[in-house]
Order: structure tokens, then C-alpha cells, then sequence
């Protein structure tokens, strides 16, 4: 429970407004300049005249910058990697909650075991595999490592924990049978869970950039992160002799482009998101 | 428990013998997806990496076995030391900045009467949803030393203009500030979620006792909090040796390789097609970071 203690000193205020203020204005920074005329970023970084605003930025970015086929390609990732981790994910983690069966403390260990790795470690192997099955710049080396994420079965496994046996059991005794079981039954009572459990897959998948560089950079390949962090040798590869305002101004449009679905999606998603990233802190 | 073992008669009897087989089946059903893509991306490259570490392989030909030479040349290699040199000055440049700021906000944030709290809890967390290659370049531009909008700021009160991400001495700060801005909120909620089990009536009883409102700060909640700050400081070591995004996008490693972190030297041996040194490399950083977290939880157990 939150105290209830003595109302906050002014100068409390001052030290959450002024922490406010520098956790917004990189992101309002950008957002607003991307309207401003290129040179004008460059030329006056701190001023902003509402009646100069522009798309000019933008249209230029659009012309410039594979953006949409990047947006494309992150588009194809959530829906199969997402629609992976939601479903075999909870499907899964139900067998290791509510079932015996041979194996099981093996597996559970080898997952908490991934858990504890830094991601980095399967990078190299992961990447020779995918040149030796030909998967190099496709979309199977985006979708399939990773797709039913360990941290997912670990935290899911605690969620269908809590679900009591006795409701599993009455089913039953009504001629439920296992699958019906975890679609019927046990879907239904974990949602808010499975909610938490997809704003934190879409935040990931769609932030994702180490894997995608390495595995598929391609530009027919790049997701969206990635064409952005070619941003800068796209622009001046297309125009050559573009000046530092020019590439700035696309830059930052870009970059909003990229922020705002993620930021529209958190407003309004916010308790699912606080939730979500609060149990994937145990991820490492 | 599960009930396996109870009797048959109770359950539904128009299946007979079908169900009972069906629920000693189902769970093999249910997790083999999983098994599969697990074996096959985590377990299997895992192996691949332990095996490779201990071979000199160029991405082609056949690889020879050199023992332990793969790790006996990285421990003798100056540019391995200076990487984790690098990833440990950013270290202290972030984490414990981030605990004290985590603390205050977490410990105002908590307070019923405080308003705007919601704005607060949303606004903290915006850093943390947004996705890092785009806020990169953006650091790239606020930073840029002829025209970006912090040496404009700074010039207002007759500052000079500082080369943030083009000198060995700011580049660093400037990368632990990206990362601080980054991720601060994240600690914040994991340090909220940690206040929120702390006993309000403990705070009444010191108040009763006449404590004033830092000197709980430090006695009440500091060491009730220990737990979660062990656990945030934990996460954010394992986070900052692993930085690559960062780097790779801000700063290349650069200048003159001071914020090549630990793990973009990794991402090094990958580009040089080095990559029996680089699955040696990895292993190493492992044993790094697992020590170091080893390490954190002990000290912070050892005052209970």
C-alpha cells in the first residue's frame, strides 16, 4: 500500500518536475523538431515557430528511407513470433504447472538455466545455424529462435500455478478433455496475465535489434530498428552531397515514425505495461 | 498435487480407459513446440559454443582444436582487458547513480498525497517503451558538438562547446546517460513494487519516536528495500556488460575504442570472422557476469 504520510514538500515537486522535464525532452525534442525546416533544426536546435512547420522532413524521409518495407517486416515478426509466444508459451507453461511427466525437472532446469545467460552467448552459434540451414536474411531466422521465449514459460508456469486444481478437476468430471481444459478453463482465468504477457512481447519483438542486425540486415530483410540504424548511409547514399540539416531533419522524422505506434500503444495500454515489464524484470 | 492415481470410477464414465491415457499424454502434447524450438535455438547453439570456443575457425574450412589457446589469448589481450575496463567505468558511471535516483523518486512516488503521481509513474516509464535504435539517434543529434540542442543549451549560459561524442573523455558519460535516461524508470518501478510490501505502521511508530523524514529514508526504508536493490543492481550489471545497441549505434566503439563495452568486442570477433575467439569471449563474460551477480546477492545477504 502507498503511505499516506505527510503532503510532499515543494521541494519534492521541484525534483520530480525537473526529472520530468529531462525524461520528456529528448522524445518531445524530436518529435517537434521532425516539423521544423531542416535548417532550422541545425541553425536554431532550441526554438520552435509553429507557423514554420513543415512535412517536408517527412516526405523527404519517405522517399529516402525503406521505412514502410522496415515497418513491413516488423509487421510479419509480431504477428508470427507474437502469435507463437502467446499461444505455445502459456500451452506449455500449463503442462509444467499442472501435469507430471517425465522430463520435466530436466527442461525446467535448462530454462532457468537460459534465463540466467546473456543473450550475446548464442549469438555466434545461433548465427552459423542459421547459415548452414540457409535461413540467413529470411524471415524464419527472425521468427523461430526465440519464438517460444523462456521467460515467457517461467512466468506463464506461475501464473497457471495459482489456477486451483479443483476447477481443473470439476471440469473434468464434466467430460472436459486436456485441451478444451487449457483453452476453456484456463485461458479465460489468466487473461490478465496473458495481457501483461502481450504488451511485453509486442515491446520486445518490436525493440528488438541485436538478433535482426546480425541475422537479417538485408535491406529486403531489415526490420524496423534496423533500417534505422542504417539511417544515416541511406540518406546520404540517395542524396548525394545531402548536408547535415537535410540528413538530421529525415533522421529525426524517421525516428518519430518509429516511437510514436510504441508510445500511442503504452498510453493507452499503461497498467498492462507496468505489469508486463515488472515481471519481466526477473528476465536479466 | 496432481491426481494422476485417483480412480477411474469418479471420473466421467462414458470414456472409459480414453481420458485417463489422454491426461497421461496431453502434457507431452503441450510442451513439444516448445521442447523443439528450444532445443534447437537455445540448447543446441549453446553446445555449438562451448565446443567452438576451444577451435580456430574462420566462418569457412574446417576448424582446428587449440585447447585452451582461445582463452589464454584473450586473458593475455590488452584490448579484452580495456573492453571490460570500459564496460566497468560505465558501470560506476550508471548503477549507483541509478539506485540513489531510483530510491527518491520510488520513496516520493509512494506517497498517497503526492499529486501528479500518475503523470509521474507514465512519464518515467516512457524512456523505457521507446525503442533504443531510434532514441540512439537521437542522442546523436541532441549531442552532436557543432549543432545539436545541448551545446545550444549549455552556450546560453557562455558555456563552450563540448565534443560529447567525439572525445575519449565524454563519450562515455554521454553513453552512460543514455542509458541512465533509458532505463531509470525501470528501476523505479521495480523499486516502487518493493516499497509497496514495506508496513506503513513502521514509518508511524518512527514518527511517533520523532525520526524526521530522512533519517527514516535511511534507517527504515533503505535496509528494508536491500532485497530490491540487490536484485535491481543485479539486472543492471548484467545489462551494462552486455551493452552493444548503445555503442553500435552511437558511437561505433569510438573514439579511439573508448566505449567498446564487453559486449561490443564480442560483436569484434563476429565482424573479423574470428569466431572460435569470440564463442571463447562470450563464455568468459559469462563467468564475468555471473560472478559479479554472485558476488552483489552475497554482499547484500551478508548484513541481514
Amino acid at each position: 500500500m502507498a503511505t499516506e504520510r505527510t503532503r510532499p514538500h515543494v521541494g519534492s515537486h521541484l525534483f520530480l518536475m525537473l526529472l520530468l522535464a529531462a525524461f520528456l525532452f529528448p522524445v518531445a525534442w524530436a518529435l517537434l523538431s521532425a516539423f521544423k525546416p531542416a535548417d532550422d533544426i541545425v541553425r536554431s536546435p532550441l526554438t520552435f515557430d509553429i507557423t514554420q512547420f513543415t512535412f517536408d522532413n517527412y516526405t523527404a524521409m519517405f522517399q529516402d528511407v525503406p521505412i514502410g518495407q522496415g515497418f513491413a517486416n516488423t509487421a510479419i515478426v509480431l504477428l508470427f513470433k507474437g502469435a507463437a509466444t502467446m499461444f505455445l508459451a502459456p500451452l506449455a507453461a500449463f503442462a509444467f504447472a499442472k501435469y507430471q511427466w517425465i522430463g520435466k525437472n530436466l527442461v525446467f532446469g535448462a530454462v532457468l538455466i537460459t534465463l540466467m545467460l546473456p543473450t550475446i552467448v548464442l549469438i555466434i552459434p545461433l548465427l552459423l545455424e542459421m547459415k548452414e540451414l540457409g535461413w540467413v536474411n529470411t524471415y524464419q531466422a527472425l521468427i523461430l529462435p526465440g519464438a517460444v521465449d523462456a521467460f515467457a514459460i517461467f512466468w506463464m508456469r506461475q501464473v497457471i500455478s495459482a489456477v486451483p486444481d479443483e476447477l481443473l478437476d470439476a471440469a473434468r468430471v464434466d467430460g472436459c478433455g486436456e485441451f478444451a481444459l487449457f483453452w476453456r478453463v484456463v485461458v479465460p482465468v489468466i487473461r490478465p496475465g496473458l495481457a501483461g504477457l502481450g504488451v511485453l512481447t509486442v515491446m520486445n519483438i518490436y525493440n528488438d535489434f541485436v538478433w535482426p542486425v546480425v541475422a537479417a540486415s538485408s535491406e529486403r530483410m531489415a526490420t524496423l530498428q534496423v533500417v534505422l540504424s542504417t539511417l544515416a548511409q541511406n540518406i546520404t547514399g540517395n542524396r548525394i552531397g545531402a548536408d547535415y540539416a537535410t540528413v538530421t531533419g529525415e533522421l529525426l522524422a524517421a525516428s518519430s515514425v518509429a516511437l510514436v505506434p510504441l508510445l500511442v500503444l503504452f498510453i493507452l495500454l499503461q497498467r498492462h505495461f507496468i505489469n508486463g515489464i515488472l515481471a519481466g524484470s526477473v528476465k536479466g | 498435487m496432481t491426481a494422476t492415481t485417483a480412480p477411474a470410477t469418479r471420473r466421467a464414465p462414458r470414456a472409459g480407459r480414453g481420458p485417463r491415457m489422454r491426461r497421461r499424454l496431453a502434457p507431452y502434447v503441450f510442451v513439444l513446440p516448445f521442447v523443439a524450438v528450444f532445443a534447437a535455438f537455445s540448447v543446441y547453439p549453446l553446445f555449438f559454443t562451448a565446443r567452438l570456443s576451444f577451435t580456430d575457425w574462420r566462418g569457412t574450412g574446417a576448424a582446428t582444436w587449440v585447447g585452451w589457446d582461445n582463452y589464454a589469448y584473450l586473458l593475455t589481450n590488452p584490448a579484452f582487458w580495456a573492453s571490460l575496463g570500459n564496460s566497468a567505468v560505465l558501470w560506476l558511471l550508471i548503477v549507483p547513480v541509478q539506485i540513489v535516483l531510483g530510491v527518491l523518486v520510488a520513496v516520493l512516488l509512494n506517497n498517497a498525497k503526492l499529486r501528479l503521481r500518475g503523470l509521474y509513474r507514465v512519464a518515467f516509464i516512457v524512456p523505457f517503451v521507446t525503442p533504443l535504435v531510434a532514441v540512439a539517434q537521437i542522442w546523436v543529434v541532441l549531442f552532436d558538438q557543432r549543432y545539436g540542442a545541448v551545446n545550444a543549451f549549455l552556450g546560453l549560459f557562455g558555456l563552450p562547446d563540448t565534443g560529447w561524442l567525439t572525445t575519449s573523455t565524454w563519450a562515455k558519460p554521454t553513453l552512460a546517460l543514455l542509458f541512465l535516461w533509458k532505463t531509470t524508470g525501470f528501476i523505479v518501478i521495480i523499486l516502487l513494487s518493493g516499497l509497496q510490501s514495506i508496513n506503513a505502521s513502521i514509518y508511524e511508530a518512527a514518527e511517533l519516536d520523532g525520526a524526521s523524514r530522512a533519517r527514516q529514508l535511511w534507517s527504515i526504508t533503505v535496509p528494508l528495500l536491500r532485497r530490491t536493490i540487490g536484485f535491481a543492481v543485479v539486472l543492471q550489471t548484467l545489462a551494462v556488460f552486455q551493452m552493444f545497441a548503445e555503442p553500435f549505434v552511437v558511437t561505433q566503439g569510438g573514439p579511439y575504442n573508448s566505449t567498446t563495452t564487453a559486449g561490443y568486442h564480442l560483436y569484434n570477433h563476429i565482424t573479423r570472422a574470428d569466431l572460435g575467439t569470440g564463442a571463447a569471449n562470450s563464455f568468459l563474460l559469462v563467468v564475468l557476469v555471473m560472478a559479479l551477480s554472485l558476488l552483489f546477492v552475497r554482499l547484500l545477504r551478508a548484513k541481514d
